[in-house]
C-alpha cells in the first residue's frame, strides 16, 4: 500500500498552517469570543475600536464575536457534507469501477445524472421546502449539500478503481475466496487514499461555498451563526454600499482564506497523484549555485560547466584589480 | 566555432559563401559526429546519479552505429542528452559533441557544431534537418489528434520554406512510398493505424529532410518479431540507397547484428566494449556482452540456448568499487572488486573492451568462449542479399 | 458516443423534473397548505384553485394520476403562477432569461478563454516567475462570487465611479434597438462580467496548468522539439491536447459557474434569472423558485450537450470508437 505522504512543497505547508489554524478556530473560538454574538447591548455601527476588533452590527451586536462563534458552523456543516459526500462517492465509485457491468452502468447513470443537475440551484429548491427547525440543524443541511456534491469524486474514485481492479493483489484476494465487499474495502480503498483525500477536500471546498450561499441568501436558519449569515445581515442592511467594510470583509476573507488553504493541500496530492506535476530534481538553491537556469526548458537540457562554478577571488587579487 | 552558421533558410546560401571564407580549414570530414568524454548526471548535489560516464565514440558518415545494454545502461540517456532532449532533472555534466553537418551543395565542405555549447536557435536550426530521432513508440510520438499528414507538411514548413503546398504534398506522398506506405494513410489519425504502419511513418518522417544522422530509441521493441523483421530489412535498404548515418539504440543484439557496422555494448552509463558488428557478435570479449547475446534468439542461424544474465541491473546510485559489472560476472577476479577496467584497446586490433580478463595481466588466462576469433564471412552485406 | 450523452440528458432532465414533482409532495410540515393559507388575502380564488392545481391539493387524484396532469402541464409550457407576481412563471421567466444568458454566457466564454490560454502559458513557463501567480489565483478560486462581485461594486461602482452599477441599464434611456439602449446594456454589464469572469478564471487555469504539465511530458511534444518546430508551434501542440480534459470537465464547471453568477446578478441587482430567485426564496413563491430551478437545468443541460459536440469534433479519438 501507498501511504500518503504529502511533498513538502511550500505551498503545501502554507495550505496545512491556514487549514489548521481555521480547525483550531472552529474547536475554541466559541469559548474566546469576547461577548454573545446576539446580544444587542452595544451602540449599533461602531467602528473598529479596542473593545469592538471589528466593530457592530445595525443591530449593535459584536462583529468579531460572529466571527469567531460563525467559524463553527461554517466548518462543522461543511466537513460533515465533506464527510458524507466522501463515503457516498466512495461506496457508488468503488462499487461501479468494481462490479462493472450493469451495476457499473446504473452507478455511473445516477452520478453522472447528479453531475449534470447544477448543485446549488437544487439545493436551494430542497431547502426552500425544508421546515425551518430543520434548516438549523447542522445534519440535515450537511447532508442535502453531500447530496449534490458527491458525484464527482464517484467518477473519480470509479475510474482508479478500475485501473486497479486487475491488479495482482486484487486478482490474488480473488482467488484465495475474499468476499467483494471485504476487498473493495480493504484491499482497493486503501489504494485510493490519495483519490480519495484529494475528493474529500474538494468537497468541504464546495460545502463551504454551498453552505454559506444557501446563508447568504437566507435559506439558512438566523438563529445559527455562520460566516454566510453575517454577510446576509451585512448585505440587508446595506453594508457594502454604506461603507462598513468591516461587516462584511472579515467573513469573505475567512471562507477565502479557508478555501485556499484546502486548495493549497490539494496541489500537494495532485503532485502526489502525478508524479509530473513534482518539480523536477533540482531545487531552486541548487540552480542557482550550479549556474543553471531557473527554468529548464524542453529541448535545452542545461549544461553543467566548470567554469560556471562561482570562482573564489583571493582577497589580494581584488585589491590588485582596484 | 564558427559564429551561427545556420542563420534562417533564406540566407543559408549566402551563409554558405561566407562560411568558406572564415573555415576554409573545415575540410572532408570523415565522421559525422564525435563525442568526447561525455558525461550526464540526473539531478545535482548529494542525490547526483551519474547515467553516462565518460562517454568518446564516433560515428562515420552513412555508418550504422549499434548501441546495445539492458534498460538503465544509459543509452537512451546517451543520445537524448547529445541532441539536447534529455529532460529534467537531466544534466549535461561534461565533454563535447560535435555534429559535422555538410553544407547545401558540396558535400565535401563541413561546419562543425558543437550540441553542448548551441544555443536554442541554433539547435532549432540544426534539429530535423541534420539530425531526426524515431522513438520506440510512435503512438505516443505521433500528436494523437493530429492526422499523419499534419506532420508531415508542419516539418517541411517549417524547415523548407520554399516549398509550396502541392509540392509539400508531393514530398509527403514519395516518403509514404519510401517505406511502402499508400498515400491515403496521410489523411488518418495515428489511432486508425497499426503499430507497423505507425513506426514506417515515424521513419519517413524522420527522412523528410535528408538529415546526416538518424537516431532510432528502440524503434521495433514495440513490435511483432515478422514485423520487426520488415522494418530492419527497409531500413537497410533506406540507408544504402539515401546514406544517411544511422545510431540504432536496443537491447536485442541479434537484431542490431543484421544491420550495424559498428557496435558499442552500454553498462551501468559506460561503454563496456565496442567492436565491428559481426566481430563483436560471434566474438565477444567482455563477459556482459557474451550474457546479452546469450539472452535473445539469433534472427538467423542455429538455434542456441538461451542463459540470459544472472542478477539484475545496477543501481546507479550505488554502483560497486571496482568493475560495476562485478557483482554480476562469472570471471570476477579479486581484482575487479576494487580496481575499474578502463575501455582499452585489445593489443593492436580495432576492438576495446573494459575488462581484466583482456587488458590487464597477460598472466590471467582468457575463458574460451570470451576468446574466439571472428570469420569475417558473415559481415552485413551478406545478410542484406539474403532478402533481396 | 454523442447519442449516450443525449440520452443522459433526457433522464436527467427527467429526473430534475420529476424531483420537482415530489419535492413538494414529500416535504414535512405540509409547505404548500401553510403557504396557500398565508396569500389567500392577496390572491384571487381563481389563481389559488390553478396553485392548488399545479400542486395536486384538494382534488383527490392519486399520485400518477396528478404526475401526469404535472407532465401535460409542463409538455404546454405552463410551469404554474407565480404567487407574489401574480403572472404565469413562463412569462416571467420570458424577461429574465435572456438577461442571465447573456451575462452567464459571455462571462464562461471569456473566462474559458483566458483562463485556457493562461493555464497553457503557466504549464508551459513553470518554474519561472509566473509561478507565483498560483496563490493568487489559488485564491480568486476560493472567494465566493458574490463576495468579490461585492467588493467590486463597493471599489470600482461606489467609490471610484468606474462603472454604472445596479440593473442591466440606465433608467433614462428607452428599452429598444437604439445606440444609447445597447451601449448603457454594455456599460452596465461590464462590471457583473469582470467579477464572474474574475471567480471563474483560476479553476481554468489552474486545470489547464495541471494538464500541460501532464501533457509536455508526453512524447509528442518533446518529437516536436526535436523536430525544430518554432516555440509557439510546441506549445500548440501540448496546448491542443491539454484542453480537451478542460472540456469534458465542462459538465462539472458549468454548474459551479452558474450558481456562483447567479448571485452575482443579485449583488449586482440585475434583472435575470438569479435576481429573480432570491425575491422567490425570500416571499416562498413555490411555483417561481421550481421553475427558474427547472430552466436553469435545461440550460446547463444543453450547454453540457454543446461542449459534447465541441469535444467530438476536437477529438478524432472518440469519433472512431462512436464509428465502431
Amino acid at each position: 500500500m501507498r501511504s500518503l505522504r504529502l511533498p513538502r512543497s511550500p505551498k503545501v505547508i502554507i495550505g496545512l498552517v491556514i487549514v489548521g489554524f481555521f480547525i483550531i478556530m472552529t474547536v475554541i473560538g466559541p469559548w474566546l469570543a469576547p461577548y454573545d454574538p446576539s446580544s444587542t447591548a452595544f451602540a449599533p455601527l461602531l467602528s473598529p475600536s479596542a473593545h469592538h476588533w471589528l466593530g457592530t452590527t445595525s443591530l449593535g451586536q459584536d462583529i468579531f464575536s460572529q466571527l469567531l462563534v460563525g467559524a463553527r458552523a461554517t466548518m462543522v456543516v461543511a466537513l460533515l457534507a465533506g464527510l458524507a459526500a466522501t463515503i457516498l462517492s466512495m461506496t457508488v465509485g468503488i462499487a461501479a469501477g468494481y462490479l462493472g457491468g450493469w451495476s457499473d452502468e446504473g452507478l455511473s447513470l445516477v452520478s453522472n445524472v447528479f453531475l449534470a443537475i447544477p448543485g446549488v440551484p437544487l439545493l436551494i429548491v430542497i431547502d426552500s421546502y425544508l421546515p425551518v427547525n430543520s434548516r438549523s440543524n447542522f445534519f440535515v443541511i450537511g447532508l442535502i449539500i453531500s447530496l449534490t456534491g458527491w458525484a464527482w469524486g464517484a467518477r473519480v474514485l470509479r475510474a482508479q478503481t478500475m485501473s486497479l481492479r486487475n491488479r495482482d493483489f486484487v486478482e490474488a484476494a480473488r482467488i484465495i475466496g475474499e468476499k467483494r465487499t471485504r476487498i473493495m474495502f480493504t484491499e482497493v480503498a486503501p489504494n485510493l487514499l490519495p483519490v480519495l483525500a484529494s475528493s474529500f477536500l474538494f468537497t468541504v471546498l464546495y460545502s463551504i461555498g454551498a453552505y454559506v450561499t444557501l446563508a447568504y441568501i437566507g435559506l439558512t436558519s438566523t438563529a445559527v451563526w455562520n460566516w454566510g449569515t453575517m454577510l446576509y445581515w451585512a448585505q440587508a442592511n446595506n453594508a457594502p454600499l454604506s461603507g462598513e467594510w468591516y461587516w462584511f470583509v472579515p467573513p469573505g476573507i475567512c471562507i477565502a482564506l479557508v478555501g485556499t488553504g484546502l486548495a493549497l493541500v490539494n496541489f500537494g496530492i495532485d503532485e502526489f497523484i502525478n508524479p509530473r506535476l513534482r518539480a523536477g530534481g533540482l531545487t531552486a538553491r541548487q540552480r542557482r549555485q550550479l549556474g543553471l537556469p531557473r527554468r529548464i526548458r524542453l529541448g535545452l537540457t542545461p549544461v553543467l560547466h566548470a567554469s560556471s562554478k562561482p570562482k573564489i577571488v583571493p582577497a589580494h587579487a581584488k585589491l590588485v584589480s582596484q | 566555432m564558427i559564429a551561427d552558421p545556420l542563420k534562417t533558410q533564406a540566407t543559408s546560401k549566402m551563409m554558405d559563401m561566407q562560411l568558406r571564407e572564415v573555415a576554409p580549414a573545415s575540410a572532408h570530414h570523415e565522421f559525422v559526429l564525435e563525442v568526447n568524454n561525455f558525461n550526464v548526471d540526473y539531478g545535482v548535489g548529494e542525490n547526483m546519479v551519474r547515467a553516462v560516464n565518460d562517454v568518446t565514440l564516433k560515428l562515420r558518415r552513412s555508418q550504422v552505429l549499434g548501441v546495445a545494454g539492458e534498460s538503465g545502461s544509459g543509452k537512451s540517456t546517451l543520445v537524448y542528452a547529445m541532441t539536447r532532449l534529455l529532460r529534467a532533472p537531466g544534466v549535461i555534466s561534461g565533454g563535447d559533441v560535435t555534429l559535422n553537418i555538410t553544407n547545401d551543395g558540396d558535400s565535401d565542405e563541413v561546419t562543425p557544431i558543437n550540441l553542448v555549447t548551441a544555443s536554442e536557435k541554433e539547435l532549432r536550426q540544426i534539429r530535423w534537418s541534420h539530425v531526426s530521432i524515431v522513438l520506440q513508440s510512435a503512438l505516443n510520438a505521433l500528436n494523437p489528434v493530429l492526422r499523419v499528414g499534419r506532420e508531415f507538411h508542419e516539418v517541411l514548413k517549417t524547415h523548407r520554406r520554399e516549398l509550396t503546398k502541392s509540392q509539400r504534398h508531393a514530398r509527403s506522398v514519395e516518403l509514404l512510398k519510401m517505406v511502402g506506405l499508400n498515400e491515403d494513410r496521410l489523411a488518418r489519425f495515428p489511432h486508425e493505424l497499426s503499430g507497423g504502419q505507425r513506426q514506417r511513418i515515424m521513419i519517413a518522417l524522420a527522412l523528410a529532410l535528408d538529415p546526416e544522422l538518424v537516431i532510432m530509441d528502440e524503434p521495433t521493441t514495440a513490435l511483432d518479431v515478422v514485423t520487426q523483421r520488415e522494418i530492419i530489412n527497409e531500413l537497410n535498404e533506406l540507408r544504402s540507397r539515401y546514406g544517411f548515418a544511422l545510431i540504432f539504440i536496443t537491447h536485442d543484439l541479434s537484431l542490431l547484428i543484421e544491420l550495424a557496422d559498428e557496435i558499442v555494448v552500454m553498462y551501468a552509463g559506460a561503454i563496456i566494449e565496442r567492436a565491428g558488428a559481426s566481430e563483436l557478435y560471434e566474438a565477444p570479449r567482455h563477459p556482459y556482452t557474451l550474457g546479452l547475446i546469450n539472452s535473445f534468439p539469433p534472427m538467423h542461424g542455429d538455434r542456441r540456448e538461451l542463459t540470459g544474465i544472472p542478477g539484475s541491473p545496477p543501481d546507479l546510485a550505488e554502483l560497486p568499487e571496482g568493475c560495476s559489472f562485478a557483482p554480476r560476472c562469472p570471471y570476477a577476479m579479486a581484482r575487479c572488486l576494487h580496481e575499474a577496467p578502463a575501455l582499452l584497446n585489445i593489443g593492436d586490433s580495432d576492438r576495446s573492451v573494459a575488462c581484466w580478463l583482456h587488458t590487464g595481466d597477460s598472466s590471467v588466462t582468457v575463458p574460451v568462449e570470451l576468446s574466439r576469433s571472428s570469420s569475417p564471412s558473415r559481415a552485413h552485406v551478406t545478410v542484406l542479399q539474403d532478402h533481396t | 458516443m454523442l447519442a449516450r450523452r443525449l440520452l443522459l440528458y433526457i433522464v436527467t432532465a427527467w429526473v430534475a423534473i420529476t424531483a420537482n414533482f415530489l419535492l413538494p409532495r414529500m416535504m414535512p410540515g405540509n409547505p404548500i397548505q401553510t403557504l396557500i393559507g398565508k396569500i389567500t388575502n392577496t390572491v384571487t380564488p381563481e389563481e389559488i384553485r390553478a396553485i392548488r392545481l399545479s400542486f395536486g391539493l384538494g382534488f383527490h387524484q392519486g399520485l400518477v394520476a396528478q404526475y401526469f396532469t404535472y407532465l401535460t402541464q409542463l409538455v404546454h409550457g405552463n410551469l404554474g403562477i407565480s404567487i407574489t407576481l401574480g403572472a404565469p412563471v413562463s412569462s416571467i421567466l420570458r424577461e429574465a432569461v435572456p438577461w442571465t444568458v447573456g451575462l452567464i454566457g459571455l462571462s464562461t466564454i471569456f473566462s474559458f478563454a483566458i483562463g485556457t490560454f493562461g493555464g497553457a502559458l503557466l504549464g508551459w513557463t513553470r518554474g519561472s516567475r509566473l509561478d507565483s501567480l498560483i496563490p493568487t489565483a489559488t485564491f480568486f478560486q476560493a472567494v465566493p462570487y458574490f463576495f468579490l462581485a461585492t467588493v467590486m461594486l463597493l471599489l470600482f461602482g461606489s467609490d471610484l465611479h468606474w462603472f454604472p452599477v445596479l440593473g442591466a441599464y440606465s433608467p433614462t434611456v428607452t428599452q429598444g434597438w437604439n445606440l444609447a439602449y445597447i451601449e448603457s446594456v454594455i456599460r452596465y454589464g461590464e462590471l457583473p462580467l469582470i467579477a464572474i469572469v474574475l471567480s471563474s478564471l483560476a479553476g481554468w487555469m489552474l486545470g489547464m496548468r495541471n494538464m500541460m504539465i501532464t501533457m509536455i511530458g508526453e512524447d509528442f511534444v518533446l518529437m516536436a522539439v526535436a523536430k525544430g518546430l518554432p516555440r509557439r508551434k510546441v506549445i500548440w501542440h501540448a496546448a491542443r491536447n491539454a484542453i480537451l480534459p478542460s472540456i469534458a470537465n465542462l459538465s462539472l464547471a458549468i454548474g459551479l459557474v452558474v450558481s456562483g453568477a447567479l448571485l452575482v446578478e443579485l449583488v449586482f441587482n440585475y434583472p435575470g434569472v438569479g435576481d429573480l430567485l432570491l425575491q422567490a426564496v425570500l416571499n416562498e413563491d413555490y411555483p417561481l423558485i421550481q421553475g427558474i430551478f427547472l430552466v436553469i437545468t435545461l440550460a446547463v443541460l444543453a450547454a453540457n450537450f454543446l461542449a459534447d459536440i465541441v469535444y467530438l469534433w476536437l477529438d478524432p479519438r472518440t469519433r472512431t470508437v462512436a464509428a465502431v
